[in-house]
């Protein structure tokens, strides 16, 4: 499955990325494709635009707090969990998608 | 009402991570600028000052009078995003005014910004559910939602004002009364928090308490928090290097990284090992945290930045018992640990 993910936690500096990094090395091994966005301390990187979140089967959110640019997930379907849950136990992130 | 309260959690943590910045850009510059003007009983001396020292204080400041106001307009923002900010700065710059109780000089503060950063969020999530002919929709989001949010949250704020900051002025008073044994307490209660989910809600609620106290002018529990928050990837990885026949080659490695990242003051450099093996290392990581957190507060370490770890000694009050502080916690843990992984089945040793 081909999936987009937003990850962000409050500090910005440490889980975001943790959390990206998991989601990435998760997906290749279920082989998924999959593009993270990080939303941390530096603002938004590796930006997911609209046609990459319309081509996605799901979005999964790996946030702690309220994210930015949330409208171009609003017609996705969306999979929302705790940041500590990308850390703990991905591949059940991925499961919930089936 | 779980789901309310994780749901207000999520907010708050929203204000919290765009606010964090201010305080370390305030509390950093000015503790800088102290550094350069004589001490005196009545606190640093700028009647001298060179002028640049004199801006440099000006400036941290002003990054610090911002705290309230950018705490509750993102805690709006992450409620009702855009429209919750009007609402949210002005009520939160409301708060940080300065208030007069007991003859002192106080204000409602991060307390005060908190509950009308909420209020400002459910008030504007309200008004953005009026439904209105389509010819005035255009005028909703640029007149009529920001007045009719700001008027009455501000004026809610004016109101609470007072009370607030009376309630702040006794939490301040309460923390800086503490007796050495109420101290010990709370050193312990912050240190076993920082440790118990490196990183995670409930290390950023001590961290933020410690945060929001440097806009204060508390800078003791910061101190006790920074030293807290170093110790257990600094223990983890210390541990590794001790007895390095407890630990496979690839904890080694992350051993490494742990220590590089307890220097700089992140926490999250032990989850590798709590990830793995959570009932031996959670529990010895908060016994480290508790010990440096202790030390440091009893030794009186102030830390005028919102982070920990070694990278912020400059910015250190009571340096020495600081250092002493982290090497003794560090030392409790990767010793504890290594002799819990000893004594232990070495079959589920991870």
């Amino acid at each position: 499955m081909n999936f987009v993910a937003v990850t962000a936690c409050p500090t910005g500096i440490a889980h975001t990325y943790m959390a990206a990094a998991q989601l990435e090395k998760t997906a290749k091994k279920l082989g998924h494709t999959i593009k993270v966005e990080t939303q941390g301390a530096m603002g938004i990187q590796n930006e997911l635009t609209q046609a990459e979140v319309d081509a996605a089967d799901a979005v999964i959110l790996a946030t702690d707090i309220a994210i930015e640019q949330e409208e171009r997930f609003a017609n996705a379907r969306k999979i929302q969990v705790p940041v500590q849950a990308a850390l703990k136990d991905p591949e059940a992130i991925f499961a919930q998608a089936k | 009402m779980k789901a309310l309260l994780q749901k207000h959690k999520q907010y708050l943590l929203t204000g919290v991570s765009h606010v964090i910045p201010f305080i370390a850009c305030g509390g950093i510059l000015i503790a800088l600028s102290i550094t350069f003007v004589p001490m005196t009983a009545t606190g640093p001396d700028f009647s001298k000052a060179p002028a640049l020292v004199k801006k440099m204080l000006t400036i941290g400041t002003t990054a610090f009078q911002l705290f309230p106001a950018v705490l509750a307009g993102f805690i709006a923002f992450g409620m009702a995003s855009r429209p919750g900010l009007v609402p949210g700065f002005v009520g939160g710059f409301i708060a940080g005014m300065p208030q007069i109780v007991d003859g002192k000089s106080a204000s409602a503060g991060f307390l005060g910004a908190i509950i009308i950063g909420m209020v400002a969020g459910h008030v504007t999530n309200l008004l953005k559910k009026l439904k209105v002919p389509t010819m005035f929709r255009p005028i909703m989001p640029i007149i009529v939602i920001p007045i009719l949010s700001a008027l009455p949250v501000g004026l809610l704020m004016l109101t609470l004002n007072i009370p607030i900051a009376t309630i702040m002025v006794d939490m301040m008073k309460f923390l800086e009364g503490l007796q050495s044994g109420s101290q010990i307490v709370l050193a312990m209660v912050l240190g076993a928090m920082i440790a118990f989910d490196m990183g995670g809600p409930v290390n950023k609620a001590a961290f933020f308490f410690g945060a929001a106290m440097i806009q204060q002018g508390n800078y003791a529990i910061m101190g006790a928090c920074a030293a807290a928050i170093c110790t257990p990837p600094l223990g983890l990885g210390l541990a590794t290097l001790i007895g390095r026949k407890s630990w496979t080659e690839e904890q080694r490695e992350s051993g490494l990284a742990a220590l590089g990242m307890g220097l700089v003051g992140v926490t999250e450099g032990a989850i590798p090992f709590a990830a793995g093996d959570p009932l031996r290392v959670i529990p010895t990581i908060m016994l480290g945290s508790m010990v440096s957190a202790t030390i440091a507060m009893l030794g009186g370490v102030g830390d005028h930045a919102p982070h920990g770890g070694p990278i912020v000694l400059p910015v250190i009050d009571h340096r020495l018992i600081y250092v002493v502080a982290i090497i003794t916690g560090s030392l409790v843990t990767a010793i504890t640990i290594n002799l819990i992984k000893k004594n232990s089945n070495p079959a589920t040793t991870k």
